[in-house]
């Protein structure tokens, strides 16, 4: 690609790569804390996260200033516009991540007293593995401006929600077995599902990410295989 | 930007381009150019200087028989007729298809007969049929409640805005089909340039408008179809939205984004 006749046109575009990268890093990071937080029960951790999640929701705020400020004074164009359109959709999903992490770090909280059944933290500890890899990803693929990549962290989506669909109904069977699981099991359901939400920003990014590229969107929909709305366990 | 749907009713050609190549002498200034204009539709022609698209313009009502050596060859369907074609009767052509230019050209006349000049060559109408149609000329072009007081003064004391808004009265004046501007408002400040888009965007209710700019904004506003031409070669033309938000051809996107050379 040419660069831009005006020098510090160039130089804006690039510095809004920059802290889209800078969110998406802190995003990562605060997603991978809040599970030690959730698993180790520690409650610095968490506060820890807490206190992060503020970074992200100031560079969106500079990010949402920048575009709106660029689009002002530079009426963007073409590949220019989706670029800023592009980012300006990428911080709001990642500012949402953000908020997810801290939500999940805050339950570590309110179940630091109970037991934790090992066999269901490995299973939310898979689940974050996996949606902090398509993080990375759909990151890169932004930061190349790869819209395979993207679209194969879009079509990867499906696998974190199958992990949630099996860890919902191993909640509801532990659940089950006994009332006094219930507390923790009802936390744990939240997270997983804030990581299956995790999932989703990050298929929204991947999605933004092909606009930007490619100028027009995935056409063919994406498989939603979060069955769990629809999931009951019957009998007893 | 228009972001009406420019397709609910089916787009009807009102000037077909086929083959037309353009030269200047020996030079080869428009290049194997096939387009349509669609009737009830703006068409943006945008591009570097140089690039042809006055020239393209000026094909559409012949402006180029004014000068020798400049001469065309391919077909311009205006109704299905070739414009290009020896039989065609230019003033007739003229009256059909006005032009607005980049620099305001009243007729060193009275306002009124600015306007009214135009109409007594094509027609024979009395006299309060005439005053009519001035004024209903003058509020097409929004210009009516400005000079209503002051017809009899010469167009020239007019400020340039005005001036400009005058000429499109007088094109209409004539009831053509087709209205062609080149950089109508690049003479005129901010408030002048946003009334004549505004008059634009009303006029391509009853007309075919096509419209050659250098600010690019000003083509994503009032356009609904957008030609970029370069070199003499018409290299995408698409609809409006699309050219401004994701071009096909590398060589339109680095122009609109200011990549160019």
């Amino acid at each position: 690609m040419n660069e831009h006749t005006v020098r510090s046109y160039e130089e804006e575009l690039a510095l809004l790569d920059k802290k889209i990268a800078q969110m998406g890093g802190l995003a990562e990071q605060l997603l991978g804390k809040s599970l030690d937080a959730l698993e180790r029960r520690d409650p610095t951790l968490a506060e820890e996260v807490v206190m992060s999640d503020r970074l992200i929701d100031n560079l969106e705020r500079e990010i949402e200033e920048q575009v709106i400020s660029m689009v002002a004074r530079r009426q963007p164009m073409a590949d220019d516009l989706r670029h800023v359109m592009g980012a300006l959709r990428i911080t709001t999903d990642l500012e949402r991540i953000g908020d997810l992490a801290k939500n999940i770090a805050k339950r570590s909280l309110a179940i630091a007293d109970e037991s934790h059944p090992k066999p269901l933290m490995s299973g939310i500890r898979h689940m974050v593995e996996l949606a902090l890899h398509q993080l990375k990803e759909v990151l890169d693929a932004y930061a190349e401006r790869d819209a395979d990549k993207a679209l194969a962290v879009w079509r990867n989506d499906a696998q974190i929600d199958a992990m949630y669909n099996s860890l919902f109904r191993e909640l509801l069977t532990y659940m089950m077995e006994d009332p006094r699981n219930i507390g923790i099991s009802t936390h744990l359901l939240f997270g997983a599902k804030n990581v299956e939400r995790v999932g989703d920003h990050t298929t929204n990014i991947a999605e933004t990410v092909h606009f930007l590229v490619r100028g027009f969107n995935i056409a063919d929909d994406r498989p939603k295989d979060d069955q769990t709305s629809s999931t009951l366990i019957s009998g007893s | 930007m228009n972001l009406m749907p420019s397709s609910t009713t089916k787009l009807n050609e009102k000037i077909s381009i086929r083959k037309l190549n353009f030269y200047y002498g020996d030079n080869l200034a428009l290049k194997d150019i096939n387009m349509p204009l669609y009737e009830r539709l703006v068409t943006a022609f945008i591009g570097p200087s140089g690039c042809g698209k006055s020239t393209l313009l000026r094909v559409l009502n012949r402006m180029y028989d004014l000068y020798p050596n400049q001469r065309a060859d391919g077909e311009v369907l205006l109704d299905g007729d070739n414009i290009l074609s020896a039989k065609q009767d230019v003033n007739l052509l003229r009256s059909r298809v006005g032009m607005v230019f980049q620099k305001p050209t009243p007729f060193p006349m009275t306002i009124y007969d600015n306007i009214a000049f135009g109409v007594r060559l094509y027609e024979k109408i009395a006299k309060s049929e005439l005053d009519g149609r001035v004024e209903q000329c003058l509020r097409k072009a929004a210009l009516w409640s400005e000079v209503q007081d002051k017809l009899g003064a010469s167009g020239l004391s007019l400020s340039g805005g005005q001036q400009q808004r005058l000429c499109i009265a007088r094109t209409v004046a004539i009831r053509p089909d087709v209205i062609l501007f080149d950089e109508p408002c690049s003479a005129l400040d901010p408030i002048s340039t946003a009334r004549i888009e505004e008059l634009i965007d009303e006029l391509k209710q009853d007309y075919t408008i096509a419209i050659v700019t250098h600010n690019m904004q000003q083509a994503a506003r009032v356009s609904q179809k957008t030609a970029f031409m370069y070199l003499g070669e018409l290299v995408e033309f698409d609809d409006t939205t699309k050219i401004f938000t994701s071009p096909q051809e590398k060589r339109t996107q680095d122009y609109i984004t200011g990549r160019f050379g």
